[in-house]
C-alpha cells in the first residue's frame, strides 16, 4: 500500500530514477536479490495493492507499476543487465526491452565475429580453412584471431574446438587437400 | 452486506462457479447438487434454453439444436483450422458473420459465440444467485493462459451478455496455483499442467509466501480432452465400417451417441482398467435389424489411441521450463488441472517428465474456480480474505503471447515479447517506405512467428497527418501498454510533429460494437432456464425432442460407474414420460433449495424478456420462434417455478447493469484512428519499416565487406543498396542467421 502524495512524487521522479534506484538494490546486488526487490516492490506498488487509489493517482501508479516490470525484466537476465550496466554509468535511466535484447545480441554478434579487423579476419581465415578441411592452418589462424581479441568467448570457444579436432585428426588429413580431389 | 464477487471456471466441457468468503472457499453447486455444470447449450423448439447436464442428455436427442465446446470457437476467425474441423464434426450449422467472425444457427436465428457462452455464464450466475440467495454482478472468469486478445475479448463480451461485471480474466493455471497456495505463506516453484477440455496450459510459478509470480507460460489451444474422444470415436467408426460396411459418421444422431460413449469410457478408465462400450440400435442393417456397437477398451488401447497427443504436451512444457530457466527437478510441487488429469495415462507421464509425483490434494475441476473466487474477493476488497492470505495475494502475470507490429515484407516485428510480466509498456520506432507517405498502416498482431500471417491479427488501425518526407526519413514510436487489467492499447507518435493516434483495441471478438448492443438488447440468454426444483423433478425435465425421444436409453456404460463429482452423461431414460406441455408454471408450491435464508432472486428467467425486438444489425432471416408470450408452455418450465415478477425484475436489472458497462466497451478513439476487425489479412500497401531506435547500435556492428572476404557473408546482397527491410537493426539479425548456418556446417 502506498498513499497517494506518495504515488504523486514517485510518478515524478520516475524517468530519474535508474532501475536499480526503482527497486531500491545496491548496482551489485546478486541475482536473487533482484527477485526479492521485486517482490518488495510490488507489494507496496502493485495496483491490485492500490485499490484505494483512483482517476490520476492511479494512473500515476499505472505508470511506475509498468516501469517496475520493465526494471525487474531487464535485471533479472545476465546479459540484458549488463548492457544496462554499460549504460546506465552514462547518466540514462531507462532501457526498453527491445534494445536491450538487441545489444545483448551485438556482445554475442561481437563474441562470434569479432570486435576488431584483425581478429574478423583471422577468424574468418580459420573458417574457410575448416570448410576445406585444413586443421593445422585453421588452429594457426584462430591463434593470430585471439591475439587480436584475447578475451573473446567465442573465438576461445572455437580455438579449443579446433585443437581438439587437430589432436583427435588421424596423421596426414589435417593439412590442405589435395588438388583435384 | 459486503459485494459479492464469484470465480467462474468457464471450462470446454464444463464450468464451476465458486465463491471465497474470510478464510472459505466454496464451490457453490447446482440445483441437482453437481458441483460442475456441463458447458453445453440446448435450445428448444419453443425459445426456452437450457444449460448443464440435462442440455448435454439434449446432445443425442436433438443434435442440430444443441451446442457443446463453444469455446473451442470462440474469438476464433471463420478461416481458423478449429472451426474448419468443427463444421465438419458438429450437427449445428456453422456460418459466417461479419468480420470473418462465426455465427451458428439454430432454426431460423443466428448467435454469435459469446452469446452461446453468455447463456453458460448466466448459467452460473444463476446457480451461484440461487445458493448465495442474492444477486450476484461481478466476477472473474478464468480463460487459457494461451487464449489470444481477440479470444479474450470474447469472454469479456460474453460476461458482459450475461450479466456480469467481468473484474478480471484470469489465466486458467494461475488461479489454480492461486487457490494451491492461498493462505499457506509457502515459498516454492511449482508446475501448473492444465489439460482441460479443449486447451493445454503449462505454467510454472513461483511463490514467494503473498506473491504468485507466473515465471513462464505456454500452450497449445488445439488439444485437449475432446481430442482423446475424437480418437476414440474414430476407432469405434472405423470398426464399425470394416464389421458393418455402415459409416455411422454420417449420421449426426449415432455420431453424438458415439461421442457420449466416448466420454463416459475415457471417465471410466479415470479409474478403471477397462471400459465396456455398448451402444445398442445404433444403426440397422440392410434388413432393418438394429446393430450394436460393442467394444471393450483397455487402457492400453486407449494409450495407443492417445499416447501421441499427451507426449505432444511435454513438448510445450520444455518450452515453458527453458522460458523459466528451471529444469523439472526444480519444481517443488505439481498441480494437476482438469477432468482428464484423472487418467493413470496422464498422472503417469506427468510423474515421469517431473520426476516427481503430482499433487492429489487439489481437485482438478474445481481449483480453478476457487482461485478465480479467491482473486476475485481481493478485487472487491473483502479483507477478512486479504487477511487470511497472510495481507494480501499479488499475482504477478506475465503475458503469455508476444505483441507484434506488421512491417514490410509480411513481417512482424515484436514490440512486447511473450511472458513479459505485466503491467508493462514498451515502444519501438519505425519508419515509412515510400517517399512522402501520407498514412501507414498499424497492425497488431500476437503470436510467435516472424511471418505476419502466421501470427493472430488482433486489430489494426490508420496513422497519418505526420510529416511528409522522402521514406525512412519520418520516425513513428509505436507504443503498446498492458494495464493490470490486462487491457492492450496502441499509441503511435510521430517524433517530430508530435501528433498522436492512440487506441484501446477493438479486438475480433466476433463481435462488433453495435452488435453486441443489439445483442445486450435482445437478451437472448434470459431465455436462459436454470433448474431450481428438486433432483427428483429434473428427470422429468427431458423436452420432447423431435425425434429420438421416445427411445430408451441409447446407449449403457455398464462398467463401473464413473466418480460421482463427474456424473456421466447418460441421459436418463425419463422416469414420467416427456409431460405434455402444461399451460402455465407452477405457482409458489414448488420446492426450491435455497439453502440461504435470504429469498432466491428470480434465477430463471424467461422468454418475456427476449420478446424484446431484435435489433437490426443482427442479421436474421426471420424470427417467428423468437418473441415469444410471457406464458409461453415450455415443458421444462414446469420444473422451474419461476415467478413473473422476479422474471422482469431480473432481465431489467441486468440491462441497468449492462448500460452502466457500456462505456467500458468503447474505444478511444481520438482523431483519425479506428480500429476494425480484420477485413484484409495479407500485409500489403503503405507498411512500416522497422528502423533507427537501434540504428546507432546496428551501426556500431555492421559487417564491413573487406573483414569477411573469404566467407561468404555478405550473399544477402549489396549493403549500399538496401532493401526495404535491410536497415541496419535487420541486417544485424539477417547476418547472424546467415552465419549460424554457416556455423553449424563447420560442425
Amino acid at each position: 500500500m502506498i498513499s497517494a502524495a506518495e504515488v504523486r512524487t514517485l510518478a515524478k521522479l520516475v524517468d530519474e530514477l535508474n532501475y536499480y534506484q526503482l527497486l531500491e538494490l545496491a548496482p551489485g546486488a546478486p541475482a536473487s536479490a533482484v527477485k526479492q526487490a521485486y517482490y518488495a516492490a510490488s507489494r507496496k506498488l502493485h495496483p491490485d495493492a492500490n485499490r484505494h487509489l483512483a482517476g490520476e493517482d492511479r494512473d500515476a501508479l499505472d505508470r511506475i507499476a509498468k516501469r517496475i516490470s520493465e526494471a525487474y525484466q531487464v535485471l533479472r537476465d545476465q546479459r540484458r543487465r549488463q548492457a544496462y550496466d554499460e549504460q546506465v554509468s552514462g547518466g540514462s535511466t531507462r532501457m526498453p526491452l527491445a534494445e536491450a535484447d538487441a545489444r545483448a545480441d551485438k556482445q554475442a554478434l561481437d563474441d562470434y565475429l569479432g570486435k576488431t579487423p584483425n581478429g574478423r579476419r583471422f577468424f574468418g581465415l580459420a573458417r574457410a580453412d575448416l570448410d576445406r578441411g585444413d586443421l593445422a592452418s585453421a588452429a594457426r589462424n584462430m591463434k593470430m584471431a585471439l591475439t587480436f581479441e584475447p578475451t573473446n568467448e567465442g573465438f576461445k570457444k572455437k580455438a579449443e574446438e579446433v585443437r581438439l579436432a587437430l589432436r583427435n585428426a588421424p596423421p596426414g588429413t589435417v593439412g590442405p587437400p589435395p588438388i583435384g580431389r | 452486506m459486503a459485494e459479492l464477487a464469484v470465480g467462474i471456471d468457464l471450462g470446454t466441457s464444463n464450468s464451476c462457479v465458486s465463491i471465497a468468503r474470510g478464510r472459505k472457499v466454496d464451490v457453490l453447486p447446482n440445483a441437482a447438487g453437481e458441483r460442475i455444470t456441463a458447458s453445453v447449450v440446448a435450445f428448444h423448439e419453443d425459445g426456452a434454453v437450457q444449460v448443464g447436464n440435462v442440455a448435454r442428455a439434449n446432445l443425442i436427442l436433438d443434435p442440430h439444436n444443441s451446442i457443446a465446446s463453444a469455446k473451442r470457437l470462440i474469438g476464433r476467425y471463420s478461416f481458423s483450422e478449429e472451426v474448419k474441423k468443427a463444421r465438419a464434426i458438429c450437427a449445428y450449422k456453422i456460418l459466417d458473420g461479419p468480420g470473418h467472425s462465426v455465427r451458428i444457427q439454430i432454426r431460423d436465428e443466428l448467435y454469435s459465440l459469446p452469446e452461446i457462452s453468455a447463456m453458460v455464464l448466466k448459467e452460473m450466475k444463476s446457480i451461484a444467485e440461487a445458493r448465495l440467495g442474492q444477486p450476484v454482478t461481478k466476477a472473474v472468469i478464468t480463460v487459457p493462459a494461451y487464449f489470444n486478445d481477440n479470444q479474450r475479448q470474447a469472454t469479456k463480451d460474453a460476461g458482459k451478455i450475461a450479466g456480469l461485471e467481468v473484474l478480471r480474466l484470469l489465466n486458467e493455471p494461475t488461479a489454480a496455483a492461486l487457490a494451491y497456495g492461498f493462505g499457506k505463506g509457502l515459498t516454492q516453484k511449482v508446475a501448473v499442467y492444465d489439460f482441460g477440455g479443449g486447451t493445454f496450459d503449462i505454467s510454472i510459478l513461483e511463490i514467494g509466501k503473498d506473491v504468485f509470480e507466473v515465471l513462464a507460460t505456454c500452450g497449445d489451444t488445439y488439444l485437449g480432452g475432446d481430442d482423446f474422444d475424437d480418437r476414440v470415436i474414430d476407432l469405434l467408426a472405423d470398426e464399425f465400417v470394416a464389421r458393418h460396411g455402415t459409416n455411422l459418421r454420417s449420421d449426426v444422431y449415432a455420431l453424438e451417441k458415439l461421442k457420449a460413449a466416448a466420454e463416459a469410457a475415457k471417465r471410466t478408465l479415470s479409474v478403471e482398467s477397462q471400459a465396456e462400450i455398448c451402444i445398442p440400435d445404433i444403426a440397422k442393417d440392410a434388413q432393418g435389424n438394429p446393430l450394436t456397437v460393442e467394444r471393450i477398451l483397455t487402457s492400453a488401447d486407449f494409450e495407443q489411441l492417445v499416447g501421441d497427443l499427451v507426449l505432444r504436451t511435454f513438448k510445450v512444457c520444455d518450452e515453458a521450463l527453458q522460458q523459466a530457466g528451471l529444469v523439472a527437478r526444480d519444481l517443488d510441487g505439481v498441480i494437476l488441472v482438469g477432468g482428464p488429469t484423472r487418467l493413470p495415462l496422464i498422472r503417469n507421464h506427468v510423474k515421469a517428465y517431473f520426476q516427481q509425483e503430482p499433487r492429489t490434494d487439489v481437485d482438478p475441476d474445481e481449483v480453478v474456480a476457487m482461485g478465480a473466487a479467491i482473486h476475485a474477493a481481493a478485487l472487491v476488497g473483502d479483507v477478512v480474505t486479504e487477511e487470511a492470505a497472510g495481507g494480501g495475494a499479488f499475482l504477478l502475470d506475465v503475458t503469455s503471447l508476444s505483441l507484434r507490429i506488421g512491417v514490410a515484407g509480411g513481417l512482424a516485428e515484436s514490440v512486447i515479447e511473450r511472458n513479459t510480466p505485466v503491467p508493462i509498456e514498451q515502444s519501438r520506432s519505425f519508419t515509412t517506405t515510400q517517399d512522402n507517405q501520407e498514412r501507414v498502416q498499424i497492425r497488431v498482431y500476437q503470436g510467435e512467428s516472424r511471418r505476419a500471417e502466421e501470427n493472430e491479427l488482433l486489430g489494426q488501425f490508420d496513422f497519418s497527418g505526420f510529416k511528409r518526407a522522402p521514406r525512412g526519413q519520418v520516425r513513428i514510436d509505436v507504443t503498446f501498454e498492458i494495464n493490470a487489467d490486462g487491457i492492450l492499447s496502441v499509441q503511435a507518435k510521430d517524433q517530430e510533429t508530435g501528433k498522436v493516434a492512440s487506441t484501446t483495441l477493438t479486438f475480433s471478438s466476433g463481435l462488433s460494437g453495435g452488435e453486441l448492443d443489439s445483442i445486450l438488447e435482445a437478451n437472448r440468454t434470459g431465455r436462459v432456464q436454470t433448474e431450481v426444483a428438486a433432483d427428483a423433478e429434473i428427470e422429468a425435465a427431458l423436452p420432447p425432442a423431435p425425434k429420438a425421444a421416445p427411445k430408451p436409453a441409447p446407449f449403457a456404460a455398464r462398467a463401473t460407474p464413473p466418480p460421482a463429482k463427474a456424473a456421466p452423461p447418460a441421459p436418463k431414460q425419463a422416469a414420467a414420460p416427456a409431460r405434455a406441455p402444461t399451460a402455465a408454471p407452477k405457482p409458489a408450491a414448488t420446492p426450491r433449495p435455497a439453502p440461504a435464508a435470504a429469498p432466491a432472486p428470480a434465477a430463471a428467467a424467461k422468454p418475456a424478456v427476449a420478446a424484446k425486438p431484435a435489433a437490426p444489425p443482427m442479421p436474421r432471416p426471420a424470427a417467428p420462434a423468437a418473441p415469444k408470450p410471457v406464458a409461453a408452455p415450455a415443458p421444462v418450465a414446469a420444473a422451474t417455478a419461476p415467478e413473473d415478477v422476479d422474471v422482469v425484475e431480473d432481465g431489467s436489472s441486468d440491462l441497468m447493469d449492462l448500460e452502466d458497462l457500456g462505456l467500458d466497451l468503447e474505444t478511444t478513439q481520438p482523431s483519425a484512428v479506428s480500429a476494425e476487425p480484420a477485413e484484409a489479412l495479407p500485409v500489403e500497401g503503405d507498411e512500416l519499416d522497422l528502423v533507427s531506435d537501434l540504428d546507432a547500435l546496428a551501426e556500431a556492428s555492421a559487417v564491413e565487406e573487406s573483414d569477411l572476404e573469404g566467407i561468404e557473408i555478405d550473399a544477402n546482397g549489396d549493403p549500399s543498396q538496401p532493401t526495404e527491410l535491410m536497415t541496419g537493426a535487420e541486417s544485424l539479425f539477417d547476418h547472424g542467421a546467415d552465419l549460424s548456418r554457416y556455423h553449424r556446417d563447420d560442425e
